[in-house]
């Protein structure tokens, strides 16, 4: 191998490699640079994953210098060391030739894919004069600023508070808000899924034996497996989890609402519910069984397809089981408008068997302040949130903030989809400027269309990301991101039952002119003139501050790479309270019934669980009580279209990742055998989908296992960007077939539309 | 021989998600457009709603009585003092003899090495290090086992004792040493 300076990039095209089209070659890509053989920074390192938003704790290690073998950290026991196929494939991103990895700038007309190399210096000098005249021409609010969620935002949000900017959004609204915000209005916090004890789930359509989250998907393939666990799903597809599943009905899509409430009917008419665990920790009872009364499971089969005996003797079976049976309140399933209540809903059948803080159930996840306080003593060290002084006081209302209702949506990360009509429209006022960080909303968000056109009609645009994706590819400017494998970052919480703490770390050296993110957002911010807020100096002090300076703490969580404390506790589980409180002398004094229940504190208005909420009342006029509202998906004419997640890909991030685009590069359209014959379609066929927003050509795969009236598409695929060369042209893109909505409350967009389909 | 490794993939535990694909390239370099292991889905077969998958584990079942050992004319593929079906690249010779002699379809030339390759049970690397194979070790779901089955108090011994299973293609004699629990869907009941 000739031995070049990695950083010494090829100026001409013709000194690539004989096997390089040379036309294919990227500026600044990866394509550009000699490879080298991989540095690694020690022989084994602990980190954290990054190929999807689970975060798996991993460890790494370099082979032969090629490429790098991840697997899990057994620290993290409930993840069993394992890792799954996009976790496994990580590094194939590290040398990807189209990955970036020096800073571009637009040199043609935006999304037309001309580019030229910019100095970091040069590149943080231009968009920081061009955010302050955009500040000072039309206010600091008109920069709107995105990012992925999770670590990744903390510090592109940071900058935007530091700027001025309320606008701050992360893909909540695109996938899991609906779930957050539905717990916040009932518990006034998130909940946690215990499926590994579970002896009796009931699941819509939450996949996650495709969807993986390590945890979880081992959890709920133990009980299921090792524990005899039962688990009844309702989807329109045949997947992996109804294929796993004991009973599997394809339920109509977007009335998944109507069975949950009939399984509430059930519960509450037949007496089966937990009137003891009602009385003393929920309020809104009476209002909620007034309501689902006429819910009832004959009503409920009209809309959804599932037989009202089935529903009723599910309903009987998962009682029996209380508390230990949960309904798994779900991630991204079928969405309709109505988002809000169908989560409720599912929190509700499992509030009324009292399956709260219960083996088996659903559970607030224990971080250090307020497990320490039960035990006593100082079982696990908190960790400092490093404050900054006199950030400027924001006075702007958020884009999404003028509709009251959203305002519990808002800590989770805003309505991302407002940010098309405050461009497009200036509702409620004009953005001018939108900075990304890590984010795809042109495969994540709807109408993609209109967030083309968006992204054209601003004055500034950023994205900071690891390769030219679907929507970097219409930025003014890149920031190439160091990848997870090569960047430190702040520690992070990982507490369930019991507190722990994690840390990801760099496995390999740098390749190429790469930052890791906390360094780009300080550097930009420095140029902005907003040194003052950013007191550390870089990640290590930063990590310091955390652990309020203690080095070994430090060096034990990078060493462990997962560090947990204390004993795993559920509130009103009396084996684990008994343990709890056996193992500490101080811990707080068991309640009569052997169990911590008065210790549970929800952060509602009422201190109890919400199963009618006034809050959401007054926020939104006739929706505090739980109901169903009939919803319009489709027309009489139409398909259901559907999508979902497939084990090897994250929605819009992976695609163009070379060891996972091998393994699956297109998504085939899911087709019932009559539905297809009607149209004289068979496997293989090409087909179009035209809804009412745009149209999409894709291939058929006729299949029993779908619904007659549905069709079905794993979503990420079909990029219109030439750039993204593995994954471009191929296959359905589902944002382009959606229509752009805001869900009442949760702010989440729709994912379920109607579509004709054709033969081509 | 001393060893007799085996395999055993429990179609019920696994849901295709490829981890142990991944895991295997990644471990074992192996280049693009080849592959030493993949788990098929196949189906949905029959008629719905009781619908199920196959789980299908393709790679080289280790016979004890191995097609492409006995057409090798080089001696290049061999048979080693733990069982393992093993191929000496210095003398693979590229004549593909062993590619179609295999009922399992799981061989191919390298195109690196320019040998003929396949799935060892990770022997040079993992095991070489006293480790599971990659797919073993990285398997969400805990679906794959491994372990010598000459030892009674192994693993393997114990499932091999107490499950249903089968083995692919065994009216051709080769003696697989992959072995597949059923799904319990559409299967044999265990």
């Amino acid at each position: 191998m000739i031995q070049l300076n990695r950083r010494h990039f090829l100026k001409g095209a013709g000194a690539s490699s004989a096997t390089c089209a040379l036309a294919s070659i990227l500026p600044g890509s990866i394509a550009a640079i000699e490879r080298e053989p991989l540095k690694g920074v020690s022989s084994e390192v602990a980190s954290i994953c990054e190929m999807c938003s689970t975060r798996c704790p991993i460890k790494a290690r370099i082979v032969d210098g090629k490429n790098v073998f991840i697997t899990g950290n057994k620290e993290a026991k409930s993840f069993g060391g394992k890792v799954c196929a996009r976790g496994g494939a990580g590094h194939s991103l590290l040398y990807d030739p189209k990955r970036i990895v020096k800073p571009l700038k637009r040199v043609g007309e935006r999304g037309e894919g001309k580019w030229a190399e910019i100095s970091w210096a040069d590149a943080y000098k231009e968009i920081a004069a061009k955010m302050n005249q955009i500040k000072k021409q039309y206010g600091a609010e008109s920069i709107a600023f995105s990012s992925k969620s999770g670590s990744n935002s903390d510090h592109v949000f940071h900058l935007a508070a530091a700027f001025g900017t309320p606008n701050t959004f992360n893909h909540a609204s695109t996938c899991p808000g609906a779930y957050v915000v539905a717990a916040k209005a009932m518990f006034g916090t998130k909940m946690k899924r215990d499926l590994s004890n579970s002896k009796y789930i009931i699941n819509f359509g939450h996949n996650i034996y495709e969807g993986i989250n390590m945890s979880e998907t081992r959890g709920m393939m133990q009980a299921q497996m090792d524990k005899g666990a039962k688990l009844v799903v309702f989807e329109p597809r045949f997947s992996i989890v109804a294929d796993k599943a004991d009973e599997w009905h394809a339920i109509r899509p977007g009335t998944d609402v109507s069975v949950a409430l009939a399984l509430c009917n059930v519960l509450i008419v037949d007496n089966l519910y937990d009137c003891d665990f009602i009385e003393k920790h929920v309020i809104g009872f009476d209002e909620f069984a007034a309501e689902v009364k006429d819910y009832t499971p004959e009503w409920a089969e009209t809309i959804s397809d599932v037989s009202a005996s089935a529903i009723r003797r599910i309903a009987h079976e998962y009682a029996s089981h209380a508390p230990h049976a949960v309904v798994d309140f779900g991630h991204r399933a079928t969405f309709t408008t109505e988002e809000f209540d169908m989560r409720r809903a599912i929190y509700a059948a499992n509030i009324l068997i009292g399956n709260i803080e219960r083996k088996g159930g659903i559970y607030m996840g224990k971080k250090a302040p307020g497990y320490n306080k039960l035990a006593g003593e100082n079982v696990a060290p908190a960790l400092a949130k490093p404050g900054v002084k006199g950030m400027p006081k924001i006075t702007a209302i958020r884009i999404d903030q003028v509709e009251k209702q959203y305002a519990m949506m808002w800590s989770s990360g805003g309505v991302y989809q407002t940010i098309l009509d405050a461009t497009l429209n200036a509702k409620p006022y004009q953005l001018k400027g939108w900075i990304m960080s890590r984010t795809n909303p042109m495969q994540t968000l709807t109408d993609r269309a209109k967030v083309e056109q968006s992204l054209k009609a601003l004055d500034l645009v950023v994205s900071c990301e690891l390769y030219i994706s679907e929507t970097a590819a219409f930025a003014d400017y890149i920031l190439p991101e160091s990848t997870y494998l090569e960047r430190d970052e702040d520690i992070a919480d990982k507490s369930g039952k019991n507190p722990a703490y994690y840390v990801r770390q760099p496995v390999v050296e740098i390749i190429g002119d790469t930052r890791p993110s906390w360094q780009i957002f300080r550097e930009l911010g420095q140029q902005l003139g907003l040194g003052e807020f950013y007191p550390w100096e870089n990640i290590q002090t930063l990590q310091l501050m955390q652990v309020n300076r203690d080095h070994s703490l430090l060096e034990k969580i990078k060493t462990l790479g997962y560090v947990s404390y204390g004993k795993p506790l559920m509130l009103r589980e009396p084996e684990m309270v008994a343990e709890f409180a056996n193992a500490y002398p101080n811990a707080r004094t068991i309640d009569e019934d052997g169990t911590y229940a008065t210790a549970m504190h929800f952060k509602t208005p009422s201190g109890k669980i919400e199963l009618t909420s006034a809050k959401v009342e007054e926020m939104a006029p006739g929706r505090g009580v739980i109901k169903h509202r009939s919803v319009q998906l489709k027309n009489a004419d139409e398909l259901y279209f559907i999508q979902g997640k497939v084990a090897v890909h994250t929605n819009g991030a992976t695609h163009n990742v070379p060891m996972l685009s091998n393994l699956m590069s297109d998504n085939a359209v899911w087709i019932h055998p009559l539905t297809a014959g009607r149209l004289n379609i068979h496997s293989g066929d090409a087909i179009k989908l035209i809804s009412s927003v745009g149209s999409e050509e894709g291939t058929a795969l006729v299949t029993p296992g779908i619904r007659q009236d549905t069709v079905f598409a794993y979503m990420g695929f079909g990029s219109k960007n030439k750039e993204m060369v593995k994954a471009s042209g191929k296959g359905i893109h589902c944002g382009n077939l959606l229509p752009n909505v805001i869900s009442p409350v949760c702010g989440m967009c729709l994912h379920t539309t109607g579509v004709k389909l054709e033969r081509v | 021989m001393n060893k007799r490794y085996v395999m055993v993939h429990d179609e019920n535990k696994c849901i295709g998600c490829q981890a142990c694909n991944i895991a295997c390239r990644s471990e074992n370099n192996v280049p693009e457009g080849v592959t030493r292991l993949q788990v098929r889905v196949e189906g949905p077969y029959g008629e719905a709603p009781n619908l199920h998958f196959k789980y299908h584990r393709v790679s080289c079942q280790q016979c004890e009585d191995a097609p492409c050992v006995s057409v090798c004319p080089t001696g290049a593929a061999y048979i080693d003092e733990n069982g393992l079906v093993s191929i000496h690249n210095d003398k693979c010779v590229g004549c593909m003899y062993c590619i179609a002699a295999c009922p399992y379809k799981v061989r191919f030339i390298n195109p690196i090495t320019k040998a003929a390759d396949k799935c060892n049970f990770c022997k040079d690397t993992r095991l070489a290090r006293g480790e599971q194979p990659a797919c073993v070790t990285a398997c969400p779901t805990d679906a794959l086992y491994f372990g010598d089955a000459n030892d009674s108090e192994s693993e393997v011994a114990l499932l091999l004792n107490t499950k249903i299973t089968y083995q692919d293609k065994t009216h051709l004699g080769t003696k697989p040493r992959v072995y597949r629990i059923p799904t319990k869907r559409g299967g044999i009941e265990s």
